[in-house]
């Protein structure tokens, strides 16, 4: 699966264009189960299990990352952008990009430090005097290479480092891809349906269409939260913590979670071994927000990767969290088929 | 593709790590290009020496060490705590990916303080170099690798943009040392005055490499090659020089005047692209350290224009470094037929 983790990490796919990622995806689901793409680029896919489910359970990963979109083109030949999805400027400044489809590399660039006042020297600068620069002369020249509207992602570097850890941009959700592309090309016990969905960092926009058209009466949304394991953080301030299994989630800021789906997940964790803990803080949110009120409702479970720096250019998580995320979902999709 | 000559020695230049004090294999590796054109060797602070002619002829100096950070500690949990070492930015640390040069090579990345934990106003204040910590994900057993005073880079690619521009760390001042060998790639074959030559270490924390290593040296006139700040927004046109501009011919009162006209009507002569860069004191680079050494050095200034300094993503045009090295090998030109 690391190899997945790795493909899918180093595609580009911010908000509304995660037309490679789904390609991608297709790709290596393809003869695996029947699957769809709908009217707003969810990628929908039924797989039979060995023995029909009693309820219909859905499996939910975002596809899109957040990044950046061109908005204008100045004269001096820089391209002026807004986000997609909520990033912190302090982690992007003075980083490599690539621009629109044909990836042109850029760099986003700010005022030496040596040229700003010295009050001014540790302050991050505002938004708008930010600028991507292509190497382009003058504005004609930009615009052979890139438009308004092109998409803006973090350059791609994957890399394994440390004991057992990852680094790349779009872990956030990549790696809850990767799980149910694992998920679809092995065997499961019970039918299931995922939804690899559009634009969640703007709004879990797509999970609410999918849902509605999947109607499930369960659903585990894989994802990957915010591990604070970092030095001198202590006790639950710290979220999550990597190494520690999938981080499973009472309350976050859009959703209050199922009470029994919540410490049943801990314990079939626990009865099957499996390494798992809970989320100690209310933050955050993801599709479990827009799903769990879809139609009549439906119940909601989620499983996150504990990941550090989200939304930068280098999420590190640990790959066996990876792993032990896949091997719950993949147990409470069984629980939910039947119970 | 153009300037092919000065992308290569560039981009293998900018591969090298050097951070100040610490220039070992970017000196080692700068001294070997140096040895093509004449003997080299590294000096008492590092400073890459190397000389070709006997007598008085004329310095070129060029800086090998870059910006980065030390090791002040390593935690007992394993994150690691820095100080910068020369005028690293803080702006542009948070998440930064990073080389720590322990006893290998190790991979980190500035840690950045999570939403919930952040101040309000984090958004607008970068984190001081007391704040911040490098993860190396090895948890404890990072202090089997990582020791208090190893250096660190700020991890970065030589990235192709349009036209002959790129944008790599450490173009400051690794396009210097390219122009310098660059220079003397095009007078190859040429006889010429005495040459001097160094890459010198430290500038970046004060300019004790080119202080200490240019009082070996024999001639009382000197061209020392660094990077100015090019015009971007919030960089003035008017006061600042701008990408494709060519070499910017210092003139400072710190400077010697008659050089710096000669290096301006010499470019203007053989159609190589230079503009003058003003300043009103000394300059802020190895000229100042240079000019007052022994009984005092005339010196001028070489500068290429860069965006985005001392940052993983300085840019500059090729073609500047080009202008640079062609302006250097016909002033040299100019000098050896005076003396000949």
């Amino acid at each position: 699966m690391l190899e997945l983790v790795k493909e899918l990490c180093s595609l580009p796919g911010i908000s509304g264009r995660e037309d490679k990622v789904r390609e991608y995806i297709i790709s290596k689901i393809d003869g695996f189960c029947e699957y769809s793409t709908d009217n707003l680029g969810n990628l929908i896919a039924f797989k039979k299990g060995k023995m029909p489910a009693k309820n219909k359970v859905l499996i939910d990963s975002h596809m899109d990352e957040v990044g950046f979109i061109v908005t204008g083109i100045t004269s001096e030949g820089l391209l002026k952008f807004a986000n997609v999805g909520g990033i912190d400027t302090g982690v992007f400044l003075g980083r490599n990009v690539t621009v629109g489809e044909k990836g042109i590399p850029g760099v986003v660039g700010l005022v030496p430090v040596h040229l700003v006042d010295k009050d001014k020297e540790d302050c991050i600068p505002p938004k708008d005097e930010l600028y991507i620069d292509i190497g382009a002369k003058d504005r004609d020249e930009a615009l052979e290479h890139v438009s308004p509207g092109d998409e803006v992602c973090f350059e791609s570097d994957f890399r394994e480092f440390g004991s057992g850890f990852i680094c790349s941009k779009a872990i956030d959700n990549r790696a809850g891809c990767a799980i149910m592309i694992d998920l679809i090309r092995s065997e499961l016990d019970y039918d299931c349906c995922f939804s690899f969905s559009v634009q969640e960092e703007i709004g879990t926009r797509g999970a609410q269409a999918s849902a509605f058209s999947i109607n499930p009466d369960y659903a585990i949304i894989t994802e990957t939260t915010t591990a604070a394991d970092l030095s001198g953080v202590e006790g639950e301030e710290r979220v999550c913590v990597c190494g520690e299994g999938p981080a499973v989630s009472f309350m976050d800021r859009a959703t209050v979670y199922n009470k029994d789906l919540y410490r049943r997940a801990l314990e079939i964790a626990r009865e099957k071994g499996i390494k798992a803990q809970t989320k100690t803080r209310v933050a955050g949110g993801n599709d479990a927000g827009a799903i769990h009120k879809s139609r009549g409702g439906v119940k909601v479970l989620t499983l996150s990767v504990p990941t550090r720096y989200l939304h930068s250019p280098g999420c590190v998580c640990r790959y066996d969290d990876i792993e032990s995320t896949r091997d719950l979902v993949k147990e409470m999709a069984a629980e939910f088929a039947v119970c | 593709m153009k300037y092919t000559e000065v992308r290569e020695l560039l981009e293998a230049l900018c591969g090298k790590g050097g951070v100040s004090g610490n220039e070992d294999d970017a000196a080692a590796f700068a001294c070997g290009l140096l040895s093509k054109y004449m003997p080299a060797s590294t000096d008492a602070l590092g400073s890459v020496t190397g000389r070709k002619g006997e007598g008085s002829g004329i310095i070129l100096d060029a800086h090998i060490d870059r910006i980065g950070m030390i090791v002040t500690a390593v935690k007992d949990d394993g994150f690691i705590k820095v100080a910068k070492v020369g005028g690293t930015d803080s702006r542009v640390i948070t998440g930064a990916k990073v080389t720590i040069h322990g006893k290998e090579d190790l991979f980190g990345i500035v840690t950045s303080t999570p939403p919930h934990l952040a101040k309000k106003d984090s958004d607008a204040k970068a984190p001081s170099f007391d704040e911040i910590f490098i993860d190396t994900g090895l948890g404890k057993k990072a202090k089997d690798i990582v020791s208090p005073g190893d250096r660190i880079t700020l991890n970065g690619s030589f990235l192709s943009l349009l036209g002959s521009r790129i944008a790599s760390p450490c173009v400051d001042d690794r396009a210097g040392v390219a122009a310098i060998l660059r220079c003397l790639q095009l007078l190859e074959g040429k006889s010429t005055c005495p040459i001097e030559v160094i890459f010198s270490a430290q500038e970046e924390t004060g300019g004790s490499g080119a202080e200490a290593g240019v009082y070996n040296f024999a001639s009382g006139t000197a061209i020392a090659v660094d990077v100015t700040f090019a015009s971007a927004p919030g960089v003035s046109s008017e006061k600042y020089g701008s990408l494709g501009d060519g070499a910017l011919v210092g003139i400072a009162p710190s400077l010697d005047y008659n050089m710096s006209k000669e290096l301006l009507a010499l470019a203007h002569k053989h159609g190589i692209s230079a503009k003058p860069e003003v300043m009103g004191g000394r300059t802020g680079t190895n000229c100042d350290e240079i000019q007052t050494l022994r009984g005092g050095i005339k010196t001028a200034l070489i500068s290429i224009p860069i965006r985005n300094m001392h940052t993983c993503v300085e840019v500059c045009e090729l073609a500047d470094i080009e202008a640079a090295a062609e302006l250097m090998a016909q002033y040299i030109l100019e000098r050896s037929g005076e003396n000949a």
